[in-house]
């Protein structure tokens, strides 16, 4: 028998007598509720107020009055039984009515049908999505394409694939919603910087870094982003992509280029703003775009290089979990690539016809032209606002009104003013198309004129 | 073929812990440590359990609260990224029943140890340090603590 240090024994009851309290108190389950009482019940149901199911909404909100469209919204819409020039949908390159892009998509729709009905994962993927992918990343020259099937979610998917709780992103003010949903989702902290304001984003830049110094450890495991948008739908100008290229690479943030308005519309051959630029396509770590605007069809896509695009395959929420793209639509987005690769002259006469409608509206008593000038999306913003935002829409409606009497149809940007970061002010929506002549060019712009004399003075 | 593999759980590594066989399987595999220990054969009894005593402390140490987050990408954006798979365990609720089972473990262990080791202070000395590298941190005052900073990102 061997003897046994008393401090071992004492330690050793201790520990059996911890063991005993461990085993024999309260064990924990999840989804452990906490039940109220009856009082607490009858209180809580005294105090509650119901609310109507559909709030009071007044007459003349303009999602209840809207706007019928009879047939396709070509070059010339009929709106509410009457036909005007269409200057209000994003149909840039005209290939909505394209008949070549007509009878691709008709002829995938006798061999494929309509839909897929299952996500690409899922017996969802067909030859023309691969094809697709193919073409549009030989078209941007990068490795890899992926393609989502509804353009909103393109960026909303993208940018929480990448950028987790903890993580820094850096976002224009003027960043259109989808891109502020893909922030939402992401759970990332969000720093604004003011519209192409190089200066507030360095400055944005430089308290990080002096953060990021405070604290390394922290830092090695943060991950920075800077999300633009090559031409910005709230505004219709263009980002300075050089100077931020720059900021990139001193302050080794990545950057997400949305290009779903200047896809098709800047550049010599319309890969985008990186080709009106002339940066090289490897500086951008990712592009997103959306496919409805230019190549009119639905859906959107990401490009850049394999590595980063091969992660949406998995971790891109709207690639896994919709599903795909009907073959039909895939097959018009690449019979409207094979126009854009055979004609790459109609990006030069889209963007003369800009210039030449927004040097005609220039000088519009009451009305400023907000955009570029090689824009094909520019906005007419109220000089004065007339005191609240429901005047200025109520305004510029009998503006929008009388041109479309007068057989121009256009818009009123439209937001969801509760859920925007920084709502935009209201303006009409001009958008060029490379289908409408010089004279009807003109005539918009006079009818603009006109309208603006007699509603607003 | 996939019949029930489809879960809702939004971070596995929350269940793990409470899965079929596994309490029998961790029990079953530091007893193959023991046995692998015991047949070397210039170990004594009491080295032996020692060692087995350090080992299991350590590598309970390493793979509960060490290792951080997850090895798979969660829905929830990374929520746990930060946190070891201790603090992950039933999603931070204390005093489950699987909490429990590993924090009696290195206990009984130690208990078995201090026995077969004949109460030596020099064995004392390091099967006490190693239980109380091991415990501290399944304390439910220890959550989501980093002492010094240590392994804090």
């Amino acid at each position: 028998y061997f003897q046994a240090p008393a401090y071992h024994l004492i330690l050793e009851g201790i520990l059996i007598l911890w063991i005993i309290r461990l085993l024999f108190s309260k064990t924990y389950k999840l989804q452990e509720r906490s039940d109220l009482t009856l009082k607490e019940k009858e209180e809580l149901i005294e105090e509650w107020q119901p609310e109507p199911l559909v709030p009071p909404v007044p007459k003349d909100h303009p999602a209840l009055n809207y706007n019928i469209v009879s047939g396709p919204p070509t070059h010339i819409i009929t709106v509410n039984g009457k036909e005007c020039i269409n200057f209000a949908s994003f149909n840039f390159l005209g290939l909505l009515d394209n008949e070549k892009v007509k009878s691709a998509a008709q002829a995938s729709l006798k061999k494929y049908g309509v839909g897929t009905c299952g996500p690409r994962g899922f017996y969802g993927t067909f030859d023309v999505h691969l094809e697709l992918e193919e073409r549009l990343a030989k078209f941007m020259r990068t490795e890899e394409a992926i393609i989502y099937s509804y353009g909103f979610a393109t960026i909303a998917s993208a940018i929480p694939a990448y950028s987790k709780r903890g993580d820094i992103v850096f976002v224009d003010e003027a960043a259109c919603f989808a891109i502020q949903k893909g922030l939402q989702a992401s759970r990332s902290n969000i720093k604004l910087f003011k519209h192409n304001d190089m200066a507030d984003l360095e400055r944005l830049l430089k308290e990080q870094e002096t953060e990021d110094q405070k604290n390394p450890r922290k830092a090695r495991v943060t991950r920075r982003f800077m999300v633009v948008e090559g031409l910005y739908m709230n505004t219709g100008d263009i980002c300075p992509l050089p100077e931020l290229i720059k900021l990139k690479y001193k302050y080794k943030v990545r950057i997400f280029l949305e290009e779903s308005l200047s896809f098709g519309v800047l550049g010599e051959h319309g890969r985008g703003i990186t080709e009106h630029f002339g940066i090289n396509i490897d500086d951008i770590d990712l592009i997103s775009a959306n496919m409805e605007n230019s190549l009119a069809s639905i859906g959107g896509f990401c490009c850049g290089r394999s590595f980063i695009i091969d992660h949406q395959r998995l971790s891109g929420q709207g690639y896994c979990f919709s599903a795909s793209l009907p073959p039909l639509l895939a097959a018009a987005a690449i019979e409207a690539l094979n126009i854009m690769e055979d004609n790459p002259d109609i990006f030069q006469t889209l963007r003369a016809k800009c210039e030449r409608i927004h040097k005609a509206l220039q000088g519009i008593s009451g009305l400023k032209v907000v955009g570029e000038s090689f824009s094909p999306a520019l906005h007419l913003q109220l000089e004065e606002s007339c005191g609240s935002r429901e005047n200025d829409v109520k305004l510029l409606k009998r503006v929008v009104d009388y041109c479309m009497n007068s057989g121009i149809a256009l818009t009123q940007a439209r937001y969801l003013e509760k859920e925007e970061k920084c709502l935009p002010p209201p303006s009409i929506r001009v958008v060029i198309t490379v289908e409408q002549t010089e004279q009807e060019l003109d005539k918009a712009a006079s009818l603009l004129k006109e309208a603006a004399q007699s509603v607003l003075n | 073929m996939n019949v029930g593999v489809a879960h809702s759980e939004v971070n596995p590594n929350t269940r793990v812990m409470n899965s079929r066989g596994i309490w029998l399987a961790y029990v079953i595999s530091v007893g193959v440590l023991h046995i692998v220990l015991l047949s070397i054969p210039f170990f004594s009894i009491p080295v032996v359990w020692t060692l087995t005593n350090v080992i299991h402390n350590l590598v309970m140490y390493l793979l509960l609260h060490t290792v951080k987050g997850t090895p798979f990408e969660t829905p929830d954006q990374g929520k746990d990224r930060l946190l070891t798979h201790w603090e992950q365990i039933d999603y931070g609720t204390q005093c489950t029943s699987s909490r429990k089972f590993l924090s009696i473990s290195p206990v009984v262990l130690y208990l078995l140890t201090s026995f077969y080791t004949k109460y030596d202070p020099a064995h004392f000395v390091v099967n006490t340090a190693s239980l109380l590298s091991v415990l501290l941190p399944k304390l439910p005052q220890f959550h989501g603590v980093r002492v010094f900073g240590i392994n804090k990102y």
